[in-house]
């Protein structure tokens, strides 16, 4: 403690210092270890202010700059501002004497009440939604003290000509910072700039890819010129604008993820978050290549918005797709099954999807509008073309998911439930074909079915993490699906009754 | 003959039919789709018992194998249009026939490797008795059967009735009666709480009974004795000794006592009823002797309550407790009434007596109980028990939790567990080897070397490690899990494979999707466009 206020005096109360504002945006290039990678400290910052407050910024100011100042309070730096945590559960409100419309607590009246938070945790038994957010709450302030004690923000130092990763209070020696302060008025910035210079020198840039793929954003321009490409697709008869902002679309989508599998390493494959966009580029290309030889743009208009759908996901489903990359399950290591048996599976999904987007189209088509029985017997062979691309890409990903099993776990079949379920998928899809063979399914329960029938991969995707829980493709579980596929259940099941019962103007 | 053609007809355009596709297909979805969820409320074991390797299951896989045969018989000869169809067809037909050889043949089990212990033992997947007969050298075995719920056995082998099988079991707390009301043998449960935590427990002075008459729950230790000796107890002395007699079951806290100094620490000498008795309390509970060595026939036994006065110990009798209460420097003690509370001296605990029986002791009973799972681990049932009837005594034997009994004189052990398959050769773990993320410490990989000795033929060194198995002599080793030793180091579990079955099923995947892609995209034949004449 005496050390640590003598370096107090030396850092701040210092007239040199104060006339620098250390904490600023340029520190976000600074390369700092979190969660088993390295990173820039923008990257950090901007996943451990959104975890604790749900935000983006705090009272005006970049998550880095928060962050900063945050960490800086460690060694005396008085705080200007207190961090609001986020509460969402009603429960957990009340505990904590929030009102029904609060959604934040401040930081100080937490600490206040951390014992009544921890004894509540202590009395419930069953781990349901409220005790997993007491659970959230109380790991979102340790992450909070572990800011303002300079534990989370970690500089890189040379160790026998490698980098090795201390702690900022670690980092902020008194010799170091006297030594410092011989050469610069501001000590403080001179040493993260000298630690972040050793860095490069020995490890280079690479990790600065990561800001840029934070910063640059991809996906949510992408995401408006697909709206921007669908509307014309739809709006023009003339489908060369619409094609070229698709194409646009593409290319960024590719980039973007291209980007994020330089910084990972890995397949593009590995959790809810990254599913959903390989799912919706995916879609979207399949869809072109369908529609080249099919020459047919609705395929293009069904990729391009289930394309918008899963960027939409990614965009604003925070609490149920975690954008963040980090390290893996040792099992999963191994990047050529991730490439083959997992890209396969998300692939037929995909197509999948397509069957899906164009049987609810003409399902509420021919409900409320007039279509011609050719035009019918047409869309359900579109479906049915996308169904093919499903079934054939889903039964090579369940087998290449084999094939895995047996390489790693020594069995072929363990009757998994994940595995369970996209078999599921294809029997629930084969049993649609094999129907449309005999007189029980004509065109019309045919496109009703391979409405419903999606809902069985959304199961199989988001279900079985969301609502089984369980297995050995735990992997990719998080908070929040249930909800959210519940609600998705609904509204399918309702428009399929709704569209059921109404006669088919076909 | 015409009449076997016809019936065979009959069969074939039964299964063979399109709608018994359907349904089959159908009704396989919806039995995986409860398994699965049965494997999320009540854990993988559970769903493989009641499901997927249960007798209907089975025969509804069956039934699915069927319609793929007699679909692609009955399409016979070879239409061109249909190649692709029979591809499919065939490699699903291999496919089953592939896991049918993989589930009579193939061994899936685990290996657990202790460090630099030898093993060759793979447990499976199979519950069995074990009934081992020490001074005949002999050893029985019986396999339990595969059920998800109790299972009657009805066996019996030299007047040992084997009967129910519980395959999920949690003990419940019963209370045998005694074959007579003794204070001596009594037993008692209290509920011991705070406002944030509670426990149950259970003691007892019954030698029969499955629990002790002493527990520790963190810093505080639990004693339970005759009520006749709580008087002595409560007494506050200056010695804080008391004098036990087991003869009579008398004790006394004696007020004055004489020091004698002398070889082997400070010897004490007290009057119990007149009798002189002499006693080392720093070296043994026992009097001395008249040639002052320890006296082991005398009923009399001395201890201090000194020596419970530093740390936390809570004595009950039944109806009544005492404690030392430091605040007040003096030993405490209160009855204690059914249903009733008594306030302990330690961080706001309290008690209650919820029951106290002289005429019957607590017990553990198996129950059946269907298995309950919560964060993918299985926390309630994971127990399995066989009730056994020897001479009209019935017990109960439970899973890894040997039981022996006397029969005229000779010793009987049963042992319930895994049946275990021997590997030609023996495995030893060099060194198990976790590396964690960096400045993390999720882990980032398991790896165990190992040993492996052939007899005669030498050894040779492996390195086993996530998606890099050891292959040998048919069987194949994963690494599966890791636990650590109480001496410290980490052991390591091997998952062990051999599976007979594995090129038919690659043989069959491969076609199944070779044939797809046949069926559905070699032969393009698409709906026109209304009104579009390129189509």
């Amino acid at each position: 403690m005496h050390k640590l206020l003598l370096l107090f005096v030396l850092l701040f109360n210092s007239v040199a210092f104060a006339q620098v504002n250390f904490c600023t945006d340029e520190l976000n290039s600074v390369p700092v270890q979190a969660g088993g990678r390295e990173k820039p400290l923008y990257v950090l910052a901007h996943e451990t202010i959104k975890f604790m407050t749900g935000k983006d910024k705090l009272e005006g100011m970049s998550s880095t700059v928060a962050f900063c100042k945050l960490t800086l309070s460690a060694f005396g730096m008085p705080l200007s501002f207190e961090v609001p945590i986020k509460v969402e559960h009603i429960d957990a409100k009340k505990l904590l004497g929030l009102n029904e419309n609060d959604d934040h607590i401040g930081v100080n009246t937490l600490n206040s009440k951390i014992n009544d938070l921890e004894s509540e945790l202590s009395t419930l038994k069953e781990n349901n939604s409220y005790k997993k957010e007491l659970t959230k709450i109380r790991s979102r302030l340790m992450t909070y003290r572990a800011i303002v004690e300079a534990r989370a923000w970690s500089v890189p130092v040379e160790k026998d000509g490698k980098i090795d990763f201390v702690d900022l209070a670690q980092y902020l020696t008194e010799t170091r910072v006297k030594e410092a302060s011989e050469k610069t008025d501001t000590p403080v910035n001179y040493l993260i700039h000298q630690a972040q210079q050793k860095y490069q020198e020995l490890k280079g840039t690479a990790y600065l890819l990561e800001l840029k793929y934070y910063k640059w954003n991809l996906f949510t321009w992408a995401m408006i010129i697909s709206i921007l490409a669908m509307g014309l697709l739809i709006g023009l008869k003339n489908k060369i604008p619409g094609l070229v902002l698709t194409i646009i679309s593409i290319a960024m989508q590719i980039t973007s993820m291209a980007m994020r599998v330089m910084i990972s390493g890995r397949a593009p494959v590995t959790n809810m978050y990254e599913t959903v966009m390989f799912s919706g580029l995916g879609a979207l290309v399949l869809a072109l290549i369908i529609t080249t030889y099919r020459k047919e743009f609705a395929f293009v208009i069904a990729g391009l918005a289930y394309n918008v759908l899963s960027l939409m996901m990614m965009r604003f489903a925070e609490g149920m797709l975690d954008e963040g990359i980090s390290p893996l399950v040792p099992v999963l290591r191994d990047n050529f099954w991730l490439s083959t048996h997992v890209t396969t599976i998300i692939l037929s999904y995909a197509a999948l999807a397509l069957s899906w987007i164009l049987a609810n189209a003409i399902l509420i088509r021919s409900s409320f509008f007039n279509v011609s029985k050719e035009e019918y017997r047409y869309q359900v062979d579109l479906i049915y073309s996308a169904i093919k691309y499903g079934i054939i890409l889903l039964a090579a990903g369940i087998i290449l998911g084999g094939v895995w099993a047996d390489y790693s776990w020594g069995r072929f079949w363990g009757w998994d439930p994940k595995e369970t379920w996209s078999l599921i998928v294809l029997l629930v899809y084969m049993a649609i074909l094999h129907g449309k063979y005999t007189n029980w399914v004509s065109p019309k329960i045919f496109v009703l079915t391979t409405a419903g029938a999606f809902m069985s991969v959304m199961m199989a995707w988001f279900g079985v993490n969301y609502i089984l829980a369980s297995g050995l493709h735990s992997y990719g579980f998080s908070e929040g699906g249930a909800i959210f596929l519940g609600t998705f259940f609904l509204i399918q099941t309702v428009l399929l009754i709704i569209c059921g019962i109404k006669k088919q103007k076909a | 003959m015409n009449t076997l053609m016809h019936y065979y007809r009959k069969v074939e355009l039964f299964f063979g039919n399109m709608k018994f596709a359907v349904v089959i297909i159908t009704l396989f979805a919806i039995y995986l789709g409860y398994g699965t969820f049965m494997e999320s409320y009540h854990g993988t074991e559970y769903a493989n018992r009641l499901v997927y390797k249960s007798l209907p299951f089975m025969l509804v896989q069956f039934g699915m194998f069927l319609s793929i045969l007699f679909a692609t018989l009955i399409r016979l000869p070879p239409k061109k249009h249909l190649y692709g169809f029979y591809v499919i067809h065939a490699g699903l037909i291999i496919l089953f026939l592939g896991s049918w050889i993989t589930y009579q043949s193939g061994v899936d089990g685990n290996i657990t490797l202790a460090p630099n212990l030898a093993t060759r033992d793979i447990m499976i997947n199979q519950d069995e008795l074990s009934i081992q007969f020490p001074s005949l050298g002999k050893e029985v075995t019986v396999d339990l059967p595969y059920v998800a719920k109790p299972k009657n056995m009805d066996l019996e082998y030299e007047g040992i009735k084997l009967k129910t099988f519980l395959p999920f079991a949690e003990d419940k707390l019963t209370w045998i009666p005694s074959t007579e009301s003794d204070e001596y043998q009594s037993s008692s449960q209290y509920n011991l709480y705070t406002p944030n935590f509670g426990e149950i427990i259970n003691l007892t002075l019954h030698p029969l009974s499955d629990f002790n008459n002493t527990l520790t729950l963190g810093p505080l230790s639990v004693h339970y004795m005759p009520l006749s000796l709580a008087p002595c107890f409560t007494e506050n002395t200056k010695e804080g000794l008391i004098v036990w007699n087991a003869e009579i079951q008398k004790c006394i806290a004696p007020t004055t006592v004489k020091k004698v100094k002398g070889a082997g620490g400070e010897k004490v000498q007290i009057d119990f009823d007149g009798r002189i008795l002499s006693f080392v309390p720093g070296m043994s509970p026992l009097p001395l002797d008249e040639k002052m060595d320890l006296d082991e026939k005398s009923p009399y036994r001395i201890f201090s309550k000194k020596l419970f006065e530093n740390k936390p110990h809570l004595f009950l009798f039944g109806t009544y407790l005492a404690f030392f209460d430091r605040d007040k420097n003096a030993w405490q003690g209160s009855p204690i009434a059914l249903k009733e509370d008594v306030d302990l001296p330690w961080m706001g605990f309290k008690i209650r007596l919820l029951e106290h029986r002289i005429d019957a002791y607590p017990s553990q009973t198996p129950h059946y109980l269907t298995p309950v799972q919560e964060n993918s681990q299985v926390v309630r049932g994971d127990m399995k028990a066989l009730e056994v009837t020897i001479d009209d005594q019935t017990f109960w034997v439970k899973s890894n939790d040997p039981v022996a009994f006397n029969k005229n004189g000779d010793k009987i052990v049963f042992r319930l567990g895994r049946k275990s398959v021997k590997l030609p050769y023996e495995l030893i773990l060099d060194e198990f080897k976790m590396d964690t993320d960096p400045g993390t410490n999720n882990p980032a990989s398991y790896e165990s070397y190992v040993s492996v000795f052939h007899g005669n033929q030498g050894q040779s060194k492996h390195h086993i490690y996530m998606n890099n198995p050891l292959k040998m002599d048919n069987f194949t080793f994963y690494q599966a899990s890791y636990f650590q030793t109480q001496a410290g180091p980490f052991g390591s579990v091997l998952s062990v494979n051999f599976d007979p079955g594995r090129a038919w099923k690659y043989l069959g995947s491969l076609l199944l999707v070779l044939g797809s892609i046949w069926h559905y995209f070699l032969r393009r034949k698409h709906i026109k466009k209304p009104g579009d004449a390129r189509a």
